[in-house]
Formats: C-alpha cells, structure tokens, sequence
C-alpha cells in the first residue's frame, strides 16, 4: 500500500486518456486503414462484419448464429472505447489487490501496456468484438480478487458464454477465491511460521513477501462459502442467460440450435478462412473422416494442460489464470492478436516476479517480426498472387511457436522465483 | 536461431553450444558470411539456368500460322486512314477512336468506347497494403482532358466466355506516330484474322489506349472499370456533364447506328495482358529486334512462362532478336571484365579435371549477364512500373511489354513520313514476323486451361532466355544478412554478462527505494535502447510522410523542396532528441551501463535484420540493395572513443572504415554515388533526387517506405552510436 498512488496517478491518468484519444483518431480517420477485413484482427468469431449479417440474418428469419450475443455485442462494440478505458480502470484496481506493494507500479503498467499494445488499438480500431469478450474475463478475474462474488460469477458466465474458451478459467477463480490472491507456496509459510521467522520475514526480507502478510499471520485454508457462493451464482447466472437465449431464439429453431450454431462453431472449426492460429490449415488440408479425430486431439491439448498446470501453480491462481488464457488464446480455433493483447498485459502484472525471463529480447524482436510480416504474407498470397497459404501458415507456426517459448520462460522463470524465495527462507533461518 | 541469450550452466544441448560458438566468433562468422553474400552476388550470372517451358499446355510453335494477304492489304489501309485523319488540324482526338471502332464493328466485333479521367498519381501512404482500390476520390476535370479508350471484343466460338486475353495498343489519339499507327495496323490485322478463326477458346480483348496522358493510365483506367463492376442502369462516367461528349456520342452513332454500346463491355477473366508497340527508331540495322519489358509494380514479375512463350516464338519461330534491358555503362567496365576472365578460367581448369562440370561461361557472356542482372534488379527494386503491362499485375494478370523495332523499315530516319505514308512493299516486310509472333503467343495464351501458375514468379532476368530463381538469388541475400542476429545476440550477451549484476544488487538492498532508476532488470535492460531505436523509426514515420506536405507548398523548385525536406528532418530529430532525450539521458546516468552502445547497436542491427528481411519478401532487390549498404554499416558501426583504447592504427582504421560506411550508406549519398557509377558524374543535380524520390512515391512504390522507415532510422542511429559517449 505504500506506493504513492497520488504521485503515479497524473503519470498514469494522462496516458490513458492519450490511448484513448489516439484510437479516437484513428477510428475517426478515413478508413484507408481497412482494419477489421484484416484476418488478424477479426476472425469469424469476433468479426463486425459477421456480426452484422448474424443480425441480418436473424432479420431475414434465418437461423441466427449469435442471437444473445449479437444484441449485447452492436450496442457493446458501439461502446468500445469506453469499455477499453473502464477496463484500464478494472486492471488497476486489481492489481491493487492482487499485487499489495511493489517497487514498480505493476498494475499501471500493466494497464498502460494493455492501452497502448499495438494489438489492441489495431483490435479496437478494427472494431472486432474481441474487447468485449477480454473486457469480460477481466471482470471475472477482477471480481474473483476482490472478493465481488457475484461479479465473479456473471463476467465468467458471460465470457465463456461468448467465446467459450474462457470456461477453464473457472478453476483458477475457484483458486483465488478459495485461497486469495497470489502468494508464495504455502508450505514455505508454514515452514517459516513453525519457525516463527513469520514476521521478521515479511517485513525484511524481499518486497515481494509483504503481499502476504495476512496470510503469513495465518495459514491459509481454503475456504469453501465463497467457492459454493460463486458456483451458485454462477448456475444462478448461466440460467439467466439460457432462459434469456431461450426468450430471444425460440423462434428460430430453439436454444440447441442456438449452441450447434455458436459453441458448434467454435469447437467443430467449421469456418477455414485463414488467420494467425494453426488449425484453420490443418483442417484445411486433413482428410474428411480424420476430422473429428483429429478435433479431438486438438481439444485435448488445451484440457491435458488444466490439471498439471493447476497442481503445479495452485499458490498463483491469478497466474494460472493468464497461463489459461495464453494458451487457450495458442491453441483456440479462431484466434487473433486481442487474445495476446490480453495476456501479454496481464502478464505486465507480474512484472516484479518475472523479472528475470530469458530471452526477453529474442520473444520482443519474434513478436514484431511476426506481427509485421504476417499482414505482408497475406498480402503476398491474396492480393498479388505470388505467394501461397504456405506463406502465411508459416508466420502462423513462428507466431505459435514464440507463444509456447513465451509461456514457457514465464512459468519457468515464476518457479525459479518461488526456489529463490525459498532459499532466501532457508538462508534466513539458518 | 543462434540467439541464445545465455549458456545454461552445466552442460548444454549440443544446439545450444553450437549457438553459443557461433556467436562468440561474431566477428569471423560475419567477415566470412558478407564476403560470401557479395561473392554469391557476383556468382548469380554463372548460376543462372537457361529458361524452359513449364507450362505443357501452351504448346508454343505446334501450329501453322494462318496468315494470309488479306490481312495486310486491309492492315495498310487501316494505317493509311489512320495517319490520315490525324493530319487533320482541327482533331480534337476523336477521329481516331471513332475510325477504329468503325473497323472493328466492321470486322463483326463487339465495340464500346471507355471514357476516364486520369487519375492524379498522388501518395497514399496508407492505401500501400490495402488491395487496388475503386473508391478514389474523383477530382473535378475539365471535359476536353478525358481520354476514349476504344475497345473491341471477339467472342470466342470455342468458349464459355469466362475467360479472356487483352490485346493493348497504346496510341496518343491527339498526336499519332508512325510507331503507334503501325501497332494499331498490327492489332488490327491479328483482330481481323482472330475474328475468322474457329479455335478460339477465349474471348480477345483488344483495348486501343488513348495515351494522351501517359501509357499506364488509360490501361489503369480501364483495368479498374473492368474489375469494379458497377450495377443499376448502364454506366456512363461522367460523361452527362460533358456537352461535347454528348456531341461526340451522336456523330459516333450517326456513322455506326447502334452498333456501339453504351455501356462498359466486359468478357471473362483475364488470363495474359499482351501490349504491343512499335518503336519509332531502328535499334539493330541488320534484324528485327524485339524488346521484353515486365517489371511492374514493386518489383512484381509476370509469371515467366509467358516471357518464355514470347521468346520461344521470337527466337525460334520467327528469327528476331529478343532483348531485355540491361546497363550499357557495365559492358565497358574493367572489374567485370576482370571477374568475367577468373570465372571463366575457373571453369576451364574444372572443365579439365572433370569435364561434366560446365559451369563457366565467356568473359562477354558474363560481362553481358551482369549488365542484365544488375538492369533487372534496378528495376525491380525502384518499384516502378516499367510500362502499362504494370497495371495488369496489381489484379494478378500477367502481362508484358512487346516492343519492336523493325530493321530497314526506320532506317531512313529522314524519310520517315514519306515511307510511311508510301507503305505497301516495304511495309509488308515487317509485320510478317511480328504479326506471327503476336498470332502465335495468343495462340498458346488460348490454349491454357488455367491462369499461369507453373512457373516462378520470383525470378531475376539474366538474359531474355537465362534466370535467377529466387532460391538461387535468395542464398545471396540470406548470407548477407545472417551476420545481423549473430552479431546483435552477441552483443546482448556481452553487454549483459559484463554489465552490473542488478539480480544480486535488487535482491540485497533491503530497503525499498521506490525510485525507478535505481532498478535495474537484467533481462529487462535493452527497454531503454528499443525506446530510442523506437523514436528513431517513429521519425523516420513522421519523414515518410513530410513530402505529402511539402508537395502543396507553392512554387517549390525540386532543389528547394529537397532542403525543406532535409531541414525539417533534421529539426523534427534535433527536438525529438531535447524533448524525449532528457528523460533516457537521466536514466542512463542514474544506470552506470558503460555497455549501453552495445546494448543499442544489438537493438539497432536486430531492428535492421527486422526491416530486411520484411522487404526482401515485399521487393527482394530494393532488400538486396538496400542490405549491401545496411549490413556493412550496422556491423561496424562503433563508437569513436571506444576506439581511443585500442592499438592506434586499429582504432583509426576502424574510426575511417566507420566513417566510409556511413557516408555511403546515407540514401542521398548513395543515390548520387548510383548514378555517377553509371551515367558519369558530370551532370549531377542535387533536385535530381528530388524527382526520383517523387517517381517513387506517385507509384507507391514500397522501396520508398523502405528507404525512409529502415535505411533512414538505421542510418542516424548508426550516427548516434558513433558519437556515442561510453
């Protein structure tokens, strides 16, 4: 809580209205820029575009494939900018509580780098739905920090109900609730208590130690009332939004429809237009009775990797989470670039226990090279011919490939953290 | 990627330490890796394969002409009448159109006439990626500007009518050449004889292009009113607010009836844009010569197929001499010649040991192979089209320039109009070949049952029948730029192993001071040098854009416009500097980093490996180019004290070779060094750079961007690191 926030704020508060003045510019500026045909930037999920035929179509009384969402979504993409700038907000204020004191001022950083990450502007710019979706896991994170159970419950409700993906983060909210927020190993605690080393340690030790203070006066049990609080009201919420999907698609074919048209959709990969993920290739080029097989496997990747991970990492849900979320954001059927915006900013927020990340520099020059050289790919294969969608894949495959390197060191280099606190106890008690 | 950052404690993966020796010989890997790029350059003329046809479906060759004198009875007349009515001094360019439509509605093809507007060729730095765009803005023009392309279509009895072949023959409809009159006979006698033939299988557009404001626009104009089409009622661009169009319109009807539409014609996808021109001068005195035009725009090729189909027909079938552009300046030059006689007794000697190994060639043929080269990547890397076959490629349409220079038919220079007018006998000796050619490259063009897409794209000209495939050129440039990483990886390494240990110092220092200076990330530490490198390459954004500006300043002659472009670069970087400078300054006092430089010269050379390799997939010669001054500058670009430590003659070689680099490496500088190499520098302007580099933005051409967003920022920032206080 020491940090001087009134001394950050005019720094902070001055930059965010810059962001937000600068995508007022460029969302007002002749649309020579032609963001959202962009295939990284608007995939069939989150694109406008689609958006408006769903509604189009649902006019014509087609079957509609996002009716809810589609209602919710025009007015909320109206509203993007707005929505990005609450969200800044959002992410202070929970880093406030996740990250109590800190040396660096990691939630506006982390704010700021979700402001002015060129993915997001080029996101927001685009007018892809694709905030609205972050701006509601964000919620649910932040609901989860602070205790808001409730708000916990809808914006995890909503979010996976919009792109279904963000379903798996409800473990690390079950974590964060059931334990608080981020902390060192709890065993390191019990150790250092047993040794009532407790208070001198967080006191003096290293900085990172003194978010646990309360949690280093008593152990931390996992508390079951807001964990049956947060899964009641998030039936109480997902039956809220079914009755009211049930309301407005009954005459269009009825709520299962409604879920093959959406969540179908997603899962079964049934659009192959080309954009940053890899599986658009894939199943582009896998044989018709292997495909389902095959969605299987691809499905299973991201699953396989919930448990370990939630084991391993189960002191840091908050990080847990953003692990999800990258790798969902790798191995999604309909990725783009807002999904990195995403995580690479709320990885800002562990800015102080990440420090020490190898190869930030390699990951920084893969991320531009990549980014600039998947529009000029795609340009080479679709407008002047030259090229094939072995061009564009392969900037697919390196942009994947930086992902898992960049999910690695991070989890690498937290664990590397969580051994030096441990020698730093073990040094101290001896 | 060799870009480990680290050695891992024990014992590393066999990659890793292959990695980590790779890069603490830097210096050795990059020597050797440039010095094999340049040599693997000047190898390209020796590595370059003689051209076949990939394609079996053109089958160039398999089938008898059907010429008959018919043709070129009708084809005379036709050039008479032309040159004829444009004698006449009161036309106002609409005699000529109207004759050929009325020609071609006599030979029984659909006619219509395409009026546009020309389009200002101005910057749109935005619109670079975006794909060719319909929607541009219509600026207010005077009636009497408006050109009247004039096309007729055959439609093919053979076929469905989905796919088409553009026959293009430019003319100035208010002053027409003999040349343009003898192209326009030329396109005529083909269209006649296409009209009769029974294997037709796609429909023959011939579009005789109103020239009047240059070659590419008209044929621009009509590519685009032909891939944009407009729906509800027929279309007449703007053609109501014209009194005299209307005028025009009804005279044209009054001697036709109804044969004219009035509406855009349109036949199926175009397969291969063909245009023909007729020089107006003699090139070779002895034989017809037939010269290949292709690069269009940024660097684009045709597919080269359809060289080959052209030069096949010429070489074989007709007997021409078929002729790309080359340098003529490097025929004479000493150093060739002295590369051509090694290459060429290296072959000997190895033709002796083994003699399968033939892979020299003569002294000429690779002096003359060089000078092709070197034409062909100019070209390609100014990104501007070398005639109006460039318009077609922005719709993937492949397509070449066929100009011909006949042999005795010009050589009486003085007597120009009067052989012309005369015709007949001597007129009939020329078209023969050409019009065989034509025929025959249409023929094959008809006979494919898919767009061209068997042979390269990617490919560099050594001779009309030798190429470069890009994975031959691409090894060149990929040595040259290999060094890049190695180099920027070493140096982070370096400067992070012998820069403070701030883990350590982070981790003791009990006492948190929240100030931010004082903490040091080790692995965080190059923050501070990409945000430098970052304003650099903003500003190099920021000079892209000025010309834009300066273009609308009033009675600017090129020279001054070139120093307000000079000046205020300069400016916008010395307040950039004061401004955004002071807060980098502080940290890097309050950090004792006396490794800083490397740290921004590893940030620099990597922001060049970015920019390279990004433009060698956007126009791989402006990267070739651009790469060969680049990499030599960024790899010894040093700071000048640093130099003061070394041995005396080292720093001060060291000190001149960094000072060389740089001042070649300046794009100015180098344009002028370019251009005295070749033309002699004798009459050098200092505007002239002012026009090339506007030749290079009305055509949106990428190397533009290039030369202001890559070499520019990596130019100054090789400057900073040379004055850099470490």
């Amino acid at each position: 809580m020491e940090v001087p926030p009134q001394k950050k704020r005019p720094w902070f508060w001055s930059w965010s209205i810059a962001a937000v003045i600068f995508r007022l510019v460029l969302v007002y500026f002749p649309s020579s820029l032609n963001l959202s045909s962009r295939p990284e930037v608007s995939t069939p999920v989150t694109s406008l575009r689609r958006l408006a035929e769903g509604y189009w179509l649902k006019q014509s009384s087609m079957s509609p494939y996002a009716d809810f969402v589609t209602a919710l979504l025009i007015r909320a993409t109206g509203q993007n900018l707005q929505v990005a700038y609450g969200r800044s907000l959002e992410l202070l204020g929970l880093s406030r509580v996740s990250e109590n004191s800190e040396f660096l001022p990691s939630g506006d950083i982390a704010a700021l780098l979700y402001l002015w990450n060129p993915f997001t502007i080029v996101t927001c710019v685009g007018s892809s739905t694709s905030p609205v979706e972050n701006f509601f896991i964000v919620l649910s994170l932040y609901g989860a920090c602070t205790r808001l159970v409730p708000l916990a419950a809808f914006g995890w409700v909503i979010a996976s109900h919009l792109s279904l993906y963000p379903a798996v983060i409800v473990i690390p909210a079950v974590l964060l609730l059931g334990y608080g927020p981020d902390a060192p190993p709890r065993k390191y605690l019990l150790q250092s208590n047993d040794a009532n080393f407790g208070d001198n340690l967080s006191s003096d030790s290293s900085s990172e130690h003194r978010g646990l203070k309360t949690p280093a006066v008593k152990p931390a049990n996992f508390l079951w009332r807001p964990v049956v609080l947060f899964l009641s009201w998030a039936s109480v919420w997902a039956l809220y939004v079914v009755v009211l999907c049930w309301m407005s698609v009954k005459e269009y074919g009825g709520l299962w429809e409604m879920f093959k048209r959406t969540y179908g959709f997603i899962i079964t990969v049934q659009d192959l237009s080309p954009n940053i993920g890899v599986l658009w290739y894939f199943f582009a080029e896998v044989f018709d009775f292997f495909r389902s097989f095959f969605l299987i496997v691809f499905h299973m990747n991201i699953l396989v990797m919930i448990l370990p991970l939630a084991i391993r990492l189960n002191h840091r849900p908050f990080f847990l989470a953003v692990v999800y979320i990258a790798i969902s954001s790798m191995l999604k059927s309909y990725p783009s670039v807002s999904d990195s915006a995403l995580y690479l900013s709320l990885l800002a927020l562990f800015i102080n226990e990440l420090a020490d990340i190898q190869f930030s520099f390699f990951l920084f020059c893969g991320y531009v090279g990549v980014s600039l050289l998947s529009p000029v790919m795609h340009n080479l294969w679709i407008w002047r011919g030259t090229g094939n969608a072995n061009f564009y894949f392969a900037t697919a495959m390196a942009y994947a490939c930086f992902q898992i390197v960049l999910v690695v060191e991070c989890v690498n280099a937290m664990l590397n953290h969580d051994r030096m606190i441990r020698k730093k106890l073990s040094t101290t008690k001896a | 990627m060799a870009k480990r950052e680290e050695p891992p404690k024990a014992k590393p993966r066999l990659l890793i330490r292959a990695g980590i020796l790779i890069i603490t010989h830097s210096l050795l890997v990059s020597v050797i890796c440039c010095t094999a790029g340049v040599f693997a350059l000047l190898l390209l003329p020796i590595l370059a394969k003689n051209t076949y046809i990939s394609e079996n479906a053109l089958l160039p060759g398999s089938a008898r002409s059907m010429l008959s004198p018919h043709e070129f009875s009708d084809a005379n007349k036709f050039v008479k009448e032309i040159s004829s009515s444009n004698v006449e001094p009161a036309s106002t360019g609409i005699e000529t159109p109207r004759l050929i439509a009325q020609h071609i509605a006599d030979l029984g093809g659909e006619v219509s006439y395409h009026k546009f507007h020309p389009q200002l060729n101005k910057f749109h730095p935005l619109h670079f990626f975006s794909s060719p765009d319909p929607g541009i803005v219509q600026v207010n023009y005077s009636c009497s500007s408006y050109g009247i392309n004039t096309v007729g279509i055959i439609r093919a009895p053979r076929g469905d009518g989905k796919e088409a072949i553009v026959l293009v023959t430019p003319y100035n409809s208010l002053n027409i050449t003999p040349g343009e009159a003898l192209s326009l006979g030329l396109a005529y006698s083909v269209f006649s004889l296409l009209t009769r033939v029974s294997w037709l299988a796609k429909d023959v557009i011939w579009l005789a292009a109103d020239s009047r404001h240059g070659e590419y626009a008209p044929v621009a104009a009509w590519l685009r009113d032909y891939h944009a089409p407009t729906f509800g009622g027929p279309r007449k661009p703007n053609a109501e607010i014209c009194g005299e169009s209307a005028l025009y319109e009804s005279k044209a009807n009054q001697f036709m009836g109804s044969k004219i539409a009035d509406h855009f014609r349109r036949a199926g996808t175009i397969a291969a844009g063909l245009v023909i021109k007729v020089a107006d001068r003699s090139v070779d005195i002895t034989r017809d010569t037939l010269s290949i035009y292709a690069e269009a725009s940024n660097g684009q090729m045709p597919n080269l197929d359809l060289i080959n189909t052209v030069n096949y027909l010429a070489v074989h079938g007709q007997g021409l001499l078929v002729k790309v552009e080359k340098f003529w300046s490097f025929l004479h030059s000493k150093w060739l010649k002295v590369f051509g006689e090694i290459f060429e007794s290296v072959g000997k000697v190895a033709k002796s040991l083994n003699p399968q190994w033939v892979f020299g060639i003569s002294a000429m043929e690779y002096i003359e192979g060089t000078a092709t080269l070197a034409s062909s990547l100019y070209n390609q890397a100014l990104g501007v089209p070398t005639g109006p076959h460039g318009a077609f490629r922005d719709y993937q349409v492949d397509a070449i320039t066929m100009e011909i220079s006949p042999k005795l038919y010009w050589s009486h220079k003085a007597k120009q109009a009067e052989v012309f007018l005369r015709g007949g006998r001597l007129v009939l000796l020329f078209p023969f070949k050409t019009f065989m050619l034509v025929e025959g490259v249409l023929r094959s063009i008809n006979n494919l049952l898919e767009k061209f897409h068997q042979s390269f794209f990617l490919y560099l000209l050594t001779s009309p029948s030798k190429f470069v495939s890009v994975g031959v050129y691409m090894i060149a440039f990929a040595l040259l730029v290999a060094p890049l990483p190695v180099v920027a990886a070493s140096l982070y390494s370096d400067a992070n192993k012998r820069g403070p240990t701030s883990v350590k110092h982070k981790l003791s220092s009990s006492p948190i001071s929240v100030d931010e200076a004082h903490i040091t990330f080790r692995s965080w530490r190059w923050l501070s040098a990409a945000k430098t490198v970052f304003i650099v390459h903003l500003w190099g954004a920021v000079v892209t854009l000025m010309p834009y500006f300066i273009c609308q300043l009033p009675n600017c002659t090129p020279t001054t416009s070139l120093l307000v472009w000079v000046s205020l670069s300069v400016f916008g970087l010395v307040v950039l500097h004061l401004v955004l400078g002071s807060p980098s300054a502080f940290v890097s006092a309050s950090q004792p980093q006396e490794k800083e430089w490397a740290l921004l010269k590893s940030v620099t050379v990597s922001a060049a490996f970015v920019g390279l390799c990004l433009m060698s997939v956007i126009n791989f010669a402006t990267a070739e180019i651009g790469a060969l001054l680049i990499v030599p500058m960024c790899l010894m670009a040093l700071p000048v004290r640093l130099n003061t430590s070394a041995h005396k003659f080292r720093a001060v070689a060291r000190a001149a070779f960094n000072v060389v680099f740089i001042l070649v490496g300046c794009p100015v500088v180098a344009f002028f060094m370019l251009k005295g190499v070749f033309e002699g520098f004798k009459n050098i302007n200092v505007g002239e750079f002012w026009f090339w580099v506007e030749s290079l933005w009305v055509w949106n051409s990428a190397t533009y961007i290039f030369i202001c967003m890559v070499h520019l920022p990596c130019w100054v920032l090789c400057i900073y690191i040379l004055l850099h206080p470490c």
